[in-house]
């Protein structure tokens, strides 16, 4: 039996794991939402693509530099390049064409390049499970009769890392500063000089590969992977997007690190069977009482 | 007799105050225009006076009853009607279903009525169908009704606009900068127009606008506002020659004559 | 003096001008005529609704199409009869959440809940309780208004892209639900729910139901026109076009947005009621996010708000998997392949516009 402190400690890194995997799909969601107002459905299968091609990948660096974290990192890294140059074309191939259009039609063309990623993966992978099989050493920090493992600790730091990263990027670059410049004002952006397309499709490249990211991740933690794994995991972070508020970069980390320990706390009350009904609940309340999120800003219309 | 008092009016958004203390009438009857150069809040006081925007202090009394809090759209049923700056029309709906939406206000019929289709039901529909086309009628418009608003060149579409608003048969109609985009005889239309709405339907008028010469010609006063605060306020003719107004519009060092364009 | 004589000179100007402009305004809108195909379909569907204005085309037109679609359990297997009564049930569907989506422009991804809603109410009365299931309606309507009350009220007052996220979570908070109740026979659903009579004969043969859902088509179609054609679908409509300016017409935004939710609902618990006695068993997994989506894309693929587009548009998806079936997994490919492209080139939907 564990003690009630080892529970929460035990709880608090499942939910700061689960968490890293929604604050870096939430970010994709929150990045393209703030810079063409799209809900990027196809995002949380762009998430289950990174995991399958890291997968692939992992597998055939696994004869050369092994089955520990050296190939780990290149698969990461070969998912991030493959994912991040599928929702550019994504982007512009099926999304470009209807920027102008009404919001729904877009909404709907993300549902069908959605249906298009999952039933191709499906096709490949003949609707099965596959499991990812890394030789990582096992062990870590033991408190009690807690361990939290390397790759808990590994998986937070990458995590940190690229918020890290993605902050500066966004806050200090040219790029960065043109990508929030967009989310404010487009057409004024086109009038300065903007390249808006180049920058639109820079968003979806780092979102794509931050789900990639994220994928992968999970293939390590979980250990198995599947052709629906995408679909909760791409509403949930969305869910995390809106709590944190969305456009909000640091919302989507706040949100997607919340929502995980939230989750945790609630599936250890309540039961695993009722974990999902506990995170759309806890949507829901948000939008009642704080629509905007808890970082983003409140928006005066103009007549 | 006032029909809308407006008393220290404040609108402030974040650390900006975008409509500071102002206080004017709209008598009843009454053609009123409110001017001001560029960012002086005209819109801000206009969006606050139909509940688009909450005013942050001040009163605003209808027929002796504060607007202050309400929605827009009861405040429309209050009889109030606006139009907007950029016609807002429903743009993949006919000329005659836009105006219809008009009679909105002044019908009841809900999901029941619609389903049963009773005689009440058959009765406010013919009703509405008869008060939008007379609209349509007043201001010329009614061989258009099938149209559809989107494919109206946009001269038409501000009529619309206007037909729209007179079917809500508005005690008060609030014109936002009607005359924008319209060319010089469209704007010649447009004074004959509103002198026809009040003359002939009794409306009261206040308008927002930029057309110095269109406001000086219809309007039977005028409410001067700067940096959100009332600077003037009186005929034409006192406005033309206030001399602060001409301070706002020309600068203090300028000595050309009045602010008619 | 001369000021005056100036503004009537100009008054004749204008006279004259709006004569001239008015004439080049009434002119009839040029409309695009497309080749090959699409050309033919536009012709075809302007042609029949021109036809079926006049009262002679109307009985011509809808007599045809009754008796062709009444004689079919003379002629058409019973593999047919089920496929077209599936047709007929994603109509109900499609046209219920045609109110949500295409007369009021909410994005709803969550209709499968609706039904689920409608569905589970009559088969729990029946089932467990021994109801007739007429008399289950009732309850299911006051059940669905509770349900869209519920699901509706914390939503209307959003902007529309969190919309289509609650909706989609209570979709899912509502399948999740029903696996995990007991009432709601968990996981496996609930199973032999026994047939209603029907003027004393038990409706057990597939085409005793391919009747009644005929009648109920055509009690939908009239409903959902009625209301379109009416003071509160007109008001949905604005709100659709530019919420703003419907509520500067005095149209209660948030109202009418929950009672197009409501009436939604409704349409949608109703079939889903029928649904649960035609197929005598009900689980959560005919409740998945996918049916949601089916159902959104008839909506929008037949051309939102425009009924007869919208039924076009549930008949596809209700044969196209079965035309498909040869196939097989490459079906929902060539399926999403197809949607893509299909928003890209025609985002209005296929069913054209009238031209006026």
């Amino acid at each position: 039996m564990l003690s009630a402190g080892e529970v929460i400690l035990q709880q608090l890194m499942n939910g700061l794991i689960l968490g890293s995997f929604y604050a870096l799909i939430a970010l994709g969601y929150s990045m393209v939402y703030g810079i063409i107002k799209l809900l990027n459905f196809a995002h949380g299968d762009i998430y289950m693509t990174g995991a399958f091609v890291g997968f692939f990948v992992f597998g055939i660096l696994a004869g050369t530099v092994g089955s520990s974290w050296g190939g780990v990192i290149l698969a990461m890294l070969a998912a991030m390049c493959v994912c991040g140059l599928l929702g550019f074309l994504i982007q512009l191939l099926a999304y470009r064409p209807l920027f102008d259009a009404p919001r729904l039609s877009l909404l709907i063309t993300a549902i069908g390049v959605s249906l298009i990623l999952y039933n191709t993966v499906m096709i490949i992978t003949n609707g099965e499970y596959m499991f990812f099989q890394h030789s990582i050493p096992a062990g870590g920090l033991t408190f009690g009769n807690v361990t939290i493992t390397w790759v808990q600790l590994v998986l937070l730091a990458i995590t940190a890392v690229l918020m890290l990263v993605l902050s500066w990027f966004i806050g200090t670059t040219i790029w960065g500063k043109a990508m929030r410049a967009i989310s404010l004002d487009k057409p004024t952006c086109r009038l300065m000089g903007i390249n808006v397309n180049k920058i639109i499709g820079l968003t979806f490249f780092i979102g794509s590969a931050l789900a990639a990211v994220a994928g992968v991740m999970s293939c390590v933690y979980y250990g198995s992977l599947h052709y629906f794994m995408g679909y909760m995991m791409g509403i949930k972070a969305f869910t995390a997007a809106v709590i944190g508020g969305i456009g909000s970069i640091p919302g989507a980390m706040l949100g997607g690190l919340l929502l995980g320990l939230l989750e945790a706390a609630g599936t250890q009350a309540l039961g695993s069977s009722w974990k999902d009904v506990f995170a759309f609940s806890l949507l829901i309340i948000m939008l009642i009482f704080k629509p905007t999120g808890l970082l983003g800003k409140t928006e005066i219309e103009r007549m | 007799m006032a029909l809308m008092e407006v008393t220290d009016l404040t609108m402030r958004f974040g650390g900006i105050v975008a409509v500071d203390t102002l206080t004017f009438n709209i008598d009843k009857g009454s053609i009123t225009a409110l001017i001001g150069p560029n960012g002086a809040g005209k819109t801000s006081a206009f969006n606050c006076l139909t509940g688009f925007y909450k005013a942050t202090s001040g009163q605003i009394l209808f027929e002796g009853q504060s607007l202050l809090n309400m929605r827009p759209y009861k405040i429309t049923h209050k009889g109030i009607v606006r139009t907007f700056q950029n016609v807002r029309l429903f743009k993949n709906m006919t000329v005659m279903e836009n105006v219809m939406s008009g009679c909105h206000s002044i019908s009841k019929q809900f999901v029941g009525g619609a389903l049963l289709r009773h005689p009440a039901q058959r009765k406010e529909e013919a009703e509405i169908r008869r008060i939008s086309e007379e609209a349509l009628k007043f201001i010329d418009i009614l061989d258009l009704k099938d149209r559809v608003a989107k494919n109206l060149p946009y001269g038409y579409q501000r009529r619309v606009e206007w037909a729209r608003a007179i079917a809500s048969r508005p005690k008060l109609l609030l014109l936002d900068e009607p005359a924008a985009g319209l060319n010089r005889e469209e704007k010649n239309d447009l004074v004959r127009l509103i002198r026809r709405f009040r003359n002939e339907l009794g409306i009261t008028v206040f308008l927002i606008e930029h057309d110095m010469g269109l406001v000086m010609e219809v309007a039977e006063k005028i409410v001067v506002i700067n940096f959100g605060t009332k600077i003037a306020e009186g005929t034409p003719e006192e406005i033309q020659a206030n001399p602060l107004v001409i301070e706002a519009y020309l600068g203090k060092d300028d000595d050309e004559g009045g602010p008619v364009q | 003096m001369e000021h005056n004589e100036n503004i009537k000179l100009q008054n004749i100007e204008v006279t004259a001008n709006t004569a001239a402009a008015e004439e080049a305004a009434v002119e009839e809108p040029t409309v695009i005529q497309r080749k090959g195909i699409a050309g033919a379909w536009d012709n075809f569907v302007e042609g029949m609704y021109r036809l079926v204005e006049t009262t002679k085309g109307k009985i011509l037109v809808f007599g045809i199409l009754l008796i062709a679609v009444g004689t079919m359990p003379l002629w058409a297997s019973s593999y047919v009869l089920q496929v077209a009564w599936n047709a007929m049930f994603y109509m109900l569907l499609a046209i219920g959440c045609n109110i949500i989506v295409g007369y009021c422009g909410m994005c709803d991804l969550g209709y499968a809940a609706k039904f689920a809603v409608g569905a589970y109410t009559s088969a729990i009365l029946v089932k467990t309780f021994g109801w007739n299931f007429w008399l289950t309606l009732p309850v299911v309507i006051i059940f669905a208004i509770i349900a869209a009350c519920i699901m509706g009220g914390p939503v209307v007052r959003l902007r529309s892209d969190y919309l289509a996220i609650v909706t989609l979570g209570f979709g899912e908070i509502v399948r999740i639900v029903a696996r995990n109740l007991e009432i709601t026979g968990s996981a496996s659903g609930i199973s032999g729910i026994p047939r209603p009579y029907l003027f004393g004969v038990q409706l057990t043969k597939i085409w005793m139901w391919f009747f009644v859902f005929i009648i109920l088509v055509i009690i939908f179609v009239i409903a959902s026109n009625r209301l379109k054609n009416s003071r509160f679908g007109r008001a949905l409509e604005y709100i659709r076009e530019d919420e703003d300016a419907a509520e500067a017409m005095g149209v209660d935004v948030a109202r009418y947005k929950l009672w197009a939710f409501i009436m939604g609902t409704v349409f949608g618990a109703l079939a889903g009621a029928f649904y649960a006695m035609q197929m005598a068993a009900i689980s959560p997994n005919s409740f998945q996010f996918l049916q949601s989506a089916n159902i959104l894309l008839a909506v929008v693929l037949g051309g939102m708000g425009k009924v007869p587009g919208v039924m076009a548009g549930a008949a596809f998806f209700a044969i196209f998997p079965e035309v498909f079936r040869d196939i097989g997994e490459y079906r929902m490919l060539i399926f999403g392949i197809a949607l893509v492209i299909v928003m890209i080139f025609r985002p209005q939907g296929l069913w054209p516009e009238r031209r006026r």
